[in-house]
């Protein structure tokens, strides 16, 4: 569904993807794990266009997307939610879910209306808090309404980047748990960006391990879970 | 007591006009992050455009709304040929860095006003030149009173009360307006979300310009039109907007309407000479005390 094939990102003199080739299957969990700095978070935000790849392809359902903007892209059906619980603090909470709908209002307003009541419906405290600002949720409802932002567009595929950062592990599993229902109940695709590589295993079909830029391992999630040497080397436990 | 309400009067019917130039000024800044010198340059380009039809015995209405609309699209042309393309690839890694980025626009700025005012200069001659209004502008009498407050003063208030109604329910209210707040606040979660922020860029610079032509053409009648006139309400526009806290749409309206009527103060109750002197103290006060403004939040860019 979504190919990448020798993706090279530099910032700077800096490679910070020097030939990734990777792919994120229909319908499945892949997870993107690694240290800090391998790469993870910019490999999402140059399959969304935030940041631009010196080379390499980047294939969606057999089309290249790379070159499009970040306002295209999510029109593909491809929603990323960056890393840091990224909502806009200063709006409502009613008015982040609106802001991620509001380039299908006119197309389809209908849908629209359904899909904010289906996000209330996954996340009922988001529903209580609706007239709230963002910047009073705590840090698990931002998450929860940085999800639903992107959800909210109807993505065949979702980007998340590192959901369980700084969240409690009770908050975190339930996230977690949230998204792979999803996946199993409505065919989206996700790719995982995690830096807790037990938890985003537990739920994920492939695993990729990412290191210094570079694919290290591309198993079934269960393997890699098992792989004792593996984990040893590039998660140091 | 007459003294006073007629000061009352006419420093909020003053304050509702540096309210719009401090909104147009607040837009741009919000939506853009460009201080943009060339406003009130817009602003008497187009009220030159109103005079000229008015003197080719156009009505005033007529002349109103070609005004406003050349206003705005003056506003869009300032982005789309010279602010987009500057945002587009610096030559260098100077230019490149974060502190040029943010100032080549404002010097830019600076180079249009010039332009336009050596465009006025050439194209309607460079010596000052009446500007009507649409109703009297002396004391109106009703029922053989006096009042301290003129029908064009009504009329001022009226609009400008009107088009901040406007404003504020398309930025509350509607989507587009949405799309502007989440733009201005977040522009990296906003492209995520689908909005196009290139184009809600070009439109903050559209409303912007259609507000500051229109408080050039409510404030020209009292001044005469030539080619620097407007130059003074962009100072106390941008004064206003400082005051109010420069990114925040409220507090320009209510920095707007303070300093209306402190001037106006100042006229009636000291001496017209002393404007400046006031408008600097409350700018310096303001800085020392509250340097984000009366309504601005923390952490934005001080002044």
């Amino acid at each position: 569904m979504l190919e990448i094939k020798d993706l090279v990102t530099e910032y700077g003199s800096v490679k910070a993807l020097n030939g990734v080739t990777l792919s994120a299957h229909e319908g499945k969990i892949t997870t993107v794990i690694g240290a800090n700095g391998a790469g993870k978070s910019t490999l999402l935000r140059t399959i969304s266009a935030l940041e631009h790849p010196r080379s390499g392809s980047i294939t969606w359902k057999q089309k290249s997307i790379v070159g499009l903007s970040p306002e295209n892209i999510v029109r593909l059906g491809i929603a990323h939610v960056p890393e840091g619980h990224a909502v806009i603090s200063e709006l409502s909470v009613e008015e982040n879910i609106s802001m991620g709908a509001l380039f299908r209002m006119r197309s389809n307003k209908s849908d629209v209306k359904k899909a904010t009541q289906e996000m209330y419906e996954l996340f009922p405290r988001l529903d209580e808090r609706k007239k709230q600002l963002a910047g009073s949720l705590s840090g698990g409802e931002r998450q929860m309404l940085a999800i639903s932002r992107a959800l909210v567009s109807r993505p065949s595929l979702l980007l998340l980047d590192e959901p369980s950062l700084g969240l409690a592990p009770l908050v975190v599993e339930q996230i977690i748990q949230t998204v792979n229902d999803l996946c199993r109940n409505t065919g989206l695709t996700v790719l995982l960006v995690e830096q807790n590589a037990n938890t985003a295993l537990s739920v994920a079909d492939h695993g990729v391990l990412l290191s210094l830029g570079t694919v290290v391992a591309d198993l079934p999630a269960a393997q890699m879970k098992a792989d004792v040497a593996l984990r040893a080397a590039y998660l140091g436990y | 007591m007459d003294i006073f309400l007629s000061a009352i009067f006419s420093g909020t019917s003053r304050g509702a006009i540096y309210a719009l130039a401090a909104l147009g000024l607040v837009l741009v800044w919000r939506g853009a992050g460009v201080v943009n010198f060339a406003q009130m340059g817009q602003a008497m380009f187009s009220t030159y455009i109103a005079s000229t039809l008015i003197a080719h015995n156009y009505s005033y209405w007529i002349a109103f709304i070609v005004a406003l609309i050349s206003g705005g699209a003056l506003g869009a042309l300032v982005d789309l040929a010279v602010m987009r393309p500057l945002g587009r690839k610096r030559s260098s890694s100077f230019l490149d860095s974060p502190a040029m980025r943010s100032t080549v626009p404002v010097i830019a700025s600076l180079g249009i006003l010039g332009v336009l005012q050596a465009a006025a200069g050439i194209i309607w001659a460079a010596e000052e030149r009446g500007f009507p209004t649409p109703v009297n502008s002396l004391g109106l009498v009703i029922g053989g009173k006096s009042m301290p407050f003129t029908a064009f003063d009504l009329f001022v208030m009226g609009i400008v009360f009107l088009t901040l109604a406007a404003t504020t329910y398309f930025f509350k209210g509607t989507g587009m307006g949405l799309a502007m707040r989440a733009s201005a606040l977040n522009p990296e979660v906003a492209r995520l979300s689908g909005i196009r922020i290139g184009f809600v860029r070009t439109l903050s610079w559209t409303i912007s310009g259609v507000a500051s032509s229109l408080a050039g053409l409510l404030v020209t009648p009292s001044a005469n039109l030539s080619p620097n006139t407007l130059d003074l309400i962009l100072i106390i526009g941008f004064t206003a907007a400082v005051v109010g806290g420069l990114d925040s749409l409220l507090g320009s309206v209510i920095g707007g309407f303070a300093l209306g009527l402190l001037i106006s103060f100042v006229n009636v109750y000291d001496a017209p000479e002393d404007i400046f002197l006031a408008i600097l103290i409350v700018l310096l006060t303001v800085l020392i005390i509250r340097p984000q403004g009366i309504l601005g939040s923390k952490g934005v860019r001080r002044v």
